[in-house]
């Protein structure tokens, strides 16, 4: 696991005294003070030595009405040059913490999210409005003592149902009453104090309805003619606050809900935390073989499954609507596979905390080889069509181009990441599962455009093909009376496939996977053993990297704005959580 | 950490001169397109075709009757749970709420034992039967972990998939219904997913090769089906 190295963390409490280092197994935890915060963050930012320059987290947890201080900000970053991570914890006193955007831009968002669900001040933003709900919302949902059913005041009468005037009773009749829903006016409002300085002459709604917009975002672009000067983004209208619910879930019910986030690679949801959980547990190393194998083939498949359906609406888009035909005929092969596997076909919930629910059924690795046999002609096939298409050049190359810097600043992961050539993959770094012992490539691309965007998808299909078929030789070989689900020899430690009495140790952690979308990180703090975590945060790796939207499109036409949003490739459930 | 380096003069070539006169990038394009052609229908027409959905698929719930496939600690389970032991065709569930407790959204259920209203000296007596057993479907999201739980494989997920109703009435079915459902299912294609013992077996197929529907989304070249491992026959 890729966490700073002792020694290096030594070094650091011996040079700055007001370093704490918190007892931690899992993860290397350190608390600052928040008076030294900022100079201690630019020192490790800059040194030589460390370059934590890379932003991935920055989050707080509540520790409930009678501690105090109350809330704590929890900073997660990175170093590219040594590949390791570090989690930085600071009270906010006062329900106030400074704000990190002189140091990363990439926290603009991150401290809008903790204002909107904490409640948090944060010295020196810039705009501090809330992210997800509308401005005039009166709650921070995710305070301790906020209700997991909210507070239901409002009266929708529509939800009483009554059929052929008889009064329904028990579970057919629903209360009347439901919690807060925005008006047309708070709309507005919310509109208004997002873009508070106008810079042109028009702003352009774009969404939230659109298909173009993949989903339920709301763009405002400041435009000046034909260019965009200015552009935020509203989203939330899928926010369904799985954090808040996981709080009350145990972790084999949270995977349920990872489903309906990325529903386009379900399978890569689940795996975040299914790692993060066994991380938590330390069972990461002794998860049967089987499982492993099969838990990579899935994900390299659902990866395959949502490189396809990008392809396909990335295309359309751009007014290739064959390709959309094409990439769906495979698709259709690749979810009755899943459906055969798994029993479900979109929102999967295949994997568990300590291996997969069942074994693969009859006949499965021979039609995924039959599958992954025909792909690469498939996908020669597509790029005869588009790669060297002079429209498709003419759409893609050098379009809003995303520098390296920004990957760093912003905290982007995933392909979007790797095509501004960052060669940032937590298959690689972190080795979870069976990714140390197989062979593939990351690909990289040179400038950021969207072209390479596009390239960098294409190969790590190719990528992913290789991965499969790595995964079918090994489990070819393996027995049927292989395990395909951890039992733990401590009497303690009790894990379950149907999740009743999972529980999870004292301690935090930070783990993830590597997603399509980038990296979904899952970040795990409890207090004290329990079956519910404490603090379950979702590091969404589709919401940072929508962030960069709002500074790649300025001085861009507006037309470019479609083939941004396709190769940033975000989907709404995911960035809204 | 092996890397590829992809781009435009890196992994692609730019468009030469000849290409761009002769618009050689369409015609390679055209090629592709033309060549589909001449290839089958793959469109699935539904509702004339129907697909089946695979032995695993998880749908709408059912309740399963003893019908002599249970598992061996059955009986112990009935014992320890106070339930009058059921006879054949009754409902194998114990009232135990393990599926409740499962489920992440509990209030989907509603379960009720009552003791059976008979004299002292009769052998059942202080005995409990299901008495209740309301689900509302429409709060659910077919994850299969009650199914997981359950202890005599009585809650289990058939495939059916269609659940419209003109109101939300339609989605809570009760015990009869949901004992229907899953007789029916189990007449149908309980053979496929279970084996005498109420497991799933190694035999269990990927789905049904002989589903036509199925075949024709493949391109009518579906795969063969085989034993997964090296010593599964
Ligand atoms: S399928 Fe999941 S949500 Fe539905 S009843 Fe079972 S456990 Fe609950
Ligand atoms: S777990 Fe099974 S036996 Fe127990 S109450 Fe639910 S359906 Fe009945």
């Amino acid at each position: 696991m890729s966490w700073i190295s002792e020694e290096r963390l030594k070094k650091l409490a011996e040079r700055f005294g007001f370093i704490k280092i918190v007892d931690n197994p899992q993860a290397s935890v350190i608390e600052v003070p928040k008076e030294n915060l900022i100079d201690f963050l630019k020192f490790l930012k800059e040194d030589e030595e460390y370059q934590f320059k890379m932003f991935i987290d920055w989050t707080v947890i509540d520790h409930g009405k009678k501690a105090d201080p109350r809330f704590q900000g929890v900073l997660i970053l990175m170093s590219p040059k040594n590949w390791e991570r570090i989690i930085i914890k600071v009270w906010a006193t006062d329900e106030r913490l400074p704000s990190l955007i002189p140091l990363w831009k990439g926290a603009k968002w991150a401290e809008r999210e903790a204002w909107d669900m904490f409640g948090i001040k944060f010295d020196g933003h810039e705009n501090l409005v809330r992210m997800f709900l509308w401005e005039t919302y009166p709650y921070h949902p995710l305070r301790k003592d906020f209700p997991v059913r909210g507070y239901e005041e409002v009266e929708l009468p529509s939800l009483n149902e009554k059929e052929r005037f008889d009064q329904l009773e028990g579970m057919m009749n629903y209360s009347r009453k439901h919690t807060a829903l925005p008006t047309l006016e708070d709309l507005e409002i919310t509109q208004k104090k997002r873009m508070p300085n106008k810079k042109s002459q028009m702003v352009l709604n774009w969404g939230p309805l659109h298909p173009g917009t993949h989903g339920t975002i709301w763009f405002l672009f400041d435009m000046e003619g034909e260019y965009i000067k200015d552009c935020d983004i509203i989203i939330g209208q899928l926010h369904r606050g799985v954090e808040k619910l996981a709080e009350n879930l145990n972790v084999q019910q949270i995977i349920t809900y990872t489903d309906r986030m990325d529903y386009i690679a379900a399978i890569n949801e689940n795996h975040s935390v299914c790692i993060a959980g066994e991380k938590l547990l330390g069972i990461h190393e002794k998860i049967p073989e089987k499982a492993k194998y099969i838990r990579t083939m899935m994900a390299e498949l659902s990866r395959i499954n949502s490189h396809l359906l990008w392809l396909g609406t990335y295309a359309l888009d751009l007014g290739a609507l064959t390709m959309f035909l094409y990439t769906f005929r495979e698709r259709e092969k690749l979810m009755d596979i899943f459906e055969g596997i798994t029993g479900a076909r979109f929102t999967i919930n295949y994997f568990r905390v300590g291996g997969v629910y069942a074994d693969l059924p009859y006949g499965a690795l021979d039609a995924i080889e039959h599958f992954i046999k025909e792909l690469p002609e498939r996908i020669n096939d597509y790029e005869t069509l588009l790669t060297r298409n002079r429209i498709w050049l003419k759409r893609n190359i050098d379009v809003c181009i995303i520098p390296e810097e920004d990957v760093y600043e912003y905290g982007l992961t995933g392909a979007v990441a790797r095509a501004s050539g960052v060669p940032y993959d937590l298959r690689k770094i972190d080795k979870y599962d069976a990714y140390g012992e197989v062979e593939f490539d990351i690909p990289v691309g040179e400038k950021g455009d969207s072209y390479d965007r596009y390239l960098v998808r294409m190969e790590e299909i190719r990528q992913s093909i290789r991965i499969v078929e790595q995964c079918v030789a090994k489990l070819r070989k393996m027995s049927k009376n292989d395990p395909f689900f951890y039992e733990p020899e401590d009497k303690k430690m009790k894990i379950t496939i149907d999740g009743r009495g999972t529980k999870l140790k004292k301690g935090e952690v930070y783990a993830g996977a590597d997603n399509p979308r980038g990296e979904l990180g899952v970040y795990i703090y409890m207090p004290k053993d329990g079956i519910k975590p404490y603090r379950f945060r979702l590091r969404s790796g589709a919401f940072y990297n929508l962030q960069v939207f709002t500074k790649a499109i300025i001085g861009r036409p507006l037309a470019d704005a479609i083939t941004l949003l396709s190769t940033i490739d975000p989907v709404v459930g995911e960035t809204d959580r | 950490m092996g890397i590829k380096k992809v781009g435009l003069n890196r992994n692609v070539r730019p468009q030469t001169l000849a290409e761009k006169i002769f618009f050689l990038d369409f015609i390679k394009g055209l090629k592709t397109t033309i060549k589909h052609l001449f290839r089958k229908v793959i469109t699935v027409d539904f509702p004339y075709e129907v697909v089946e959905p695979t032995p695993r698929f998880r749908g709408v719930h059912g309740l399963r009757n003893v019908d002599g496939t249970e598992k061996d600690d059955f009986d112990a389970w009935v014992k320890k749970l106070k339930i009058k032991p059921p006879e054949k065709g009754e409902t194998r569930c114990i009232a135990c709420k393990f599926c409740q407790a499962a489920c992440p959204v509990p209030d989907i259920f509603e379960i009720k034992a009552k003791k059976l209203d008979v004299p002292k000296d009769h052998p059942h007596y202080g005995l409990k039967v299901l008495d209740v057993f309301n689900m509302d479907l429409g709060k659910c999201m077919f994850c299969g972990l009650c199914t997981l739980a359950c202890p005599t494989i009585c809650i289990i997920h058939t495939d059916i998939y269609d659940l419209s109703t003109y109101s939300r009435r339609g989605w809570v079915l009760d015990k009869e219904k949901l004992s229907k459902i899953a007789d029916d299912f189990i007449a149908r294609r309980g053979s496929e997913k279970y084996d005498e013992k109420s497991e799933w077996p190694d035999y269990q197929r990927l789905w049904n090769e002989a589903d036509l529907a199925r075949a024709k989304a493949w391109e009518n070249n579906p795969p063969k089906l085989g034993p997964n491992y090296a010593d599964q026959t």
